[in-house]
């Protein structure tokens, strides 16, 4: 029964044209999207490759210079791309995907295309990813909004269940044939989707698991709009109604409530700016975390500390003067200085980034619960999540530079203190050594890292999935033809 | 009995649309329901279709009451509005198809239908268009035919030949006094006396929720059905 109603259904979505005209729009939009997807894509890791090539070729052709010199001249490093990222760019435009490294300084990430595009960026980015969040659900409120009150307004719905027709045989008709007519539209999408990214180089493993997690978390996100969708064509008076509810729901879900919530988040959770985390930082960087104490005070202790544990003493520097061998412990107390001070410095960054880094979670946090007021902002968190481009991603690669800049920084410092010797600042490196500086091996996070970081986002789609059914079902049977 | 109504009584509000109803129809019998607008005719079609709950009294289909056991009477019974209403992208043969499957029609192949839409009046060439352009007197053709297919022990008719032609409606007649004449148990409700006199076995004549007068169609000719009619719309 459940088969011959939901044939009917395509049949009639079918041959009233509906589904040829919003194939052909599925179709233009995910090509173009796709297009431009992975042209940003391509264009990404060319330049990443560039960029990566010529970092390299500026820190092995540096010449001869002191190592700690080479520590201030620095480098850049670039977070891996991933092919996915055709599908959903997420905070990757405005955060960039590279980090400058070098001495007492950590840096934010750059080269977004944000600050490299003007304002327009601001707008948002044209991405599968915003076709299968925003029009998608259209699409399926344009084949679902009249199941059950077309029927009505027609006389059909009488006629059928003048029958003795189960109305849950109906219901489940109803969402079959939308489940099928959905499927059909977007697997031809899926299909050139999947088929681009597999040219792109994306047929590793990580890659497959992260588009079967994507698939999955739209395939509850579409179910939800349909269920709604379901629910509102039973409960709505007129196919209008049904029509004009379904629109306000999709407007209050993905345009108001992320809006909303992000001014909300940003009330609740307030980010300090650039300029005054900057001075924050630089006060910090002069008297210590606590103000009181100066830095140039604080090395110096620690530097004295080191060599009296090691017995040597600012006597025997004296006593050494004109000797080659006070040079030499002159520049271990060097060396020691910089490495004082870098642990220093390092402390300051520490804190600030991970006061930062917990104000943004918080922010983040604060989405994840407005999930459960609005499906969009759970699936557009989720889906950039699975994509490797949320900020907890974003954040897992600058985490990762920073303890990387801050061992690559100690190594030039030690080499400095060790190799010096009786040269001290004249002291010059060669090439050998910029060659042995150490690699940077990044390994992002395993897929599934977005939904242990998500957890909430994910339960609260699942939520809105059974409450949207739940509906659906309960309204179809109470469908009244008087 | 095939249908009966006892002391139905149906309150909208504070409008009586009922007021005590009794009546019965047994196999092949036609009882038409004469009456001006408003007279509760279509409230007692819709009473033992289940679409709405007596206030009081039973409607009973096979001896089963319908706000009971809602699903079985349906089994018993085809429905003919007014105006048929069908799926205008499906053909004919596809909406019969699909009736006759929710009904629970065991016979729904494609010649079987076939003959039953040719026995129903339907013009062969019309079986395979799409029903957005039958006529009306096409689309109730269709009616009749779910009817057949179905095999129906009862059809409840609300106001079939409204607005038909006269050579419709005659074909649409003839098509229920053969139903009739198998055996199938009608109520029909209509304003048209010149047919109920023509195919019903007996006729009632409701007046604001109660039928006033009830007699065999056989034992009034047309113009005192016609008298008889018009009296108590004046009395």
């Amino acid at each position: 029964m459940i088969k011959h109603v939901a044939r009917k259904e395509v049949r009639e979505i079918v041959r009233d044209g509906r589904m040829r005209l919003l194939g052909v729009i599925v179709i233009i939009l995910a090509l173009a999207a796709l297009a431009f997807g992975a042209q940003q894509a391509i264009r990404a890791q060319e330049a990443r490759d560039n960029a990566m090539e010529r970092a390299e070729k500026q820190w092995e052709g540096q010449g001869e210079r002191n190592p700690h010199s080479a520590a201030h001249y620095g480098t850049h490093v670039f977070a891996p791309t991933s092919v996915v990222t055709a599908i959903d760019p997420g905070v990757s435009p405005y955060l960039g995907r590279s980090v400058e490294i070098k001495a007492h300084k950590r840096s934010l990430a750059s080269h977004s295309e944000a600050q490299d595009s003007g304002g327009s960026k601001r707008l948002g980015s044209f991405s599968v990813a915003s076709v299968f969040l925003l029009l998608i659900p259209l699409l399926i409120i344009a084949l679902g909004y009249g199941l059950w009150s077309r029927e009505r307004e027609r006389g059909t719905l009488r006629q059928v269940l003048s029958t003795g027709v189960k109305q849950s045989d109906l219901f489940w008709g109803k969402t079959l044939a939308l489940f099928f007519v959905v499927l059909i539209l977007l697997i031809q999408a899926a299909l050139i989707i999947v088929g681009v990214l597999w040219g792109l180089g994306g047929g590793d493993g990580d890659t497959l698991v992260r588009l079967g997690l994507l698939a999955l978390g739209y395939g509850v996100y579409f179910g939800i709009f349909a269920g709604l969708t379901l629910f509102a064509s039973a409960i709505a008076r007129t196919s209008r109604g049904a029509l004009v509810a379904m629109i306000g729901i999709w407007g209050l879900f993905c345009l108001v409530t992320p809006r909303a919530a992000t001014e909300v988040s940003g009330v609740l959770q307030p980010l300090p700016s650039q300029a005054e985390l900057g001075r924050q930082v630089a006060q910090s960087l002069k008297t210590g975390l606590d103000g009181k104490t100066d830095k140039d005070v604080f090395v110096e202790a620690k530097v004295a500390d080191t060599l009296e544990a090691e017995g040597i003493s600012e006597d025997a520097l004296e006593f050494f003067a004109d000797d080659a061998e006070a040079q030499r412990i002159q520049t271990y107390k060097d060396g020691l200085m910089l490495k004082f001070t870098a642990e220093w410095e390092n402390a300051i960054f520490d804190h600030y980034i991970k006061e930062l880094d917990d104000q943004v979670a918080a922010q983040e946090s604060v989405m994840d619960w407005v999930s459960f007021l609005s499906p969009y902002v759970a699936m557009r968190t989720l889906s950039a999540a699975f994509s490797g481009t949320d900020v907890a991603h974003h954040r897992h690669f600058t985490g990762y530079a920073e303890t990387w800049r801050q061992g690559f920084v100690d190594s030039l410092n030690e080499a400095f203190a060790e190799k010096a010797g009786a040269q001290g600042w004249s002291y010059r490196a060669g090439p050998e050594l910029w060659k042995n500086a150490p690699a940077f091996e990044y390994q992002p996070p395993r897929p599934t890292y977005g939904l242990d970081v998500h957890l909430l986002s994910a339960l609260a789609l699942l939520g809105w999935l059974l409450l949207a059914f739940v509906l659906a079902r309960w309204a179809a049977g109470r469908v009244k033809v008087v | 009995m095939i249908l009966q109504a006892q002391g139905l009584v149906k309150h909208y509000g504070d409008h009586v649309a009922l007021r005590g109803l009794d009546l019965a129809v047994d196999s092949g019998e036609v009882f038409c329901l004469l009456g001006a607008n408003g007279a509760g005719k279509t409230t007692t079609i819709q009473l033992f279709l289940g679409f709405i709950e007596p206030t009081q009294g039973s409607a009973t289909i096979k001896g089963l009451e319908v706000r009971n056991h809602a699903l079985e009477t349906k089994k018993a019974l085809a429905y003919i509005p007014e105006n048929v209403m069908l799926y205008p992208n499906l053909t004919g043969i596809e909406n019969l198809e699909y009736f006759a499957t929710l009904a629970g029609c065991e016979e729904t192949g494609e010649a079987k239908l076939r003959e039953t839409l040719i026995r129903a009046g339907l013009p062969t060439d019309a079986i395979e268009r799409p029903v957005g352009n039958y006529s009306k007197g096409m689309r109730q053709k269709v009616g009749i035919a779910m009817a057949i297919a179905r095999q129906a022990e009862l059809l409840l008719l609300d106001e079939p030949t409204s607005g038909l032609d006269p050579k419709a409606s005659n074909e649409f007649s003839q098509l229920v006094a053969s139903l009739r004449d198998e055996g199938v148990a009608v109520l029909m409700a209509t304003h048209d006396l010149f047919r109920s006199r023509e195919v019903g076995t007996r006729i009632g004549i409701m007046k604001r929720g109660v039928l006033v007068k009830e007699f065999n169609a056989s034992d009034v000719s047309h113009n005192e059905l016609e008298q008889i009619y018009l009296e108590q719309m004046t009395e």
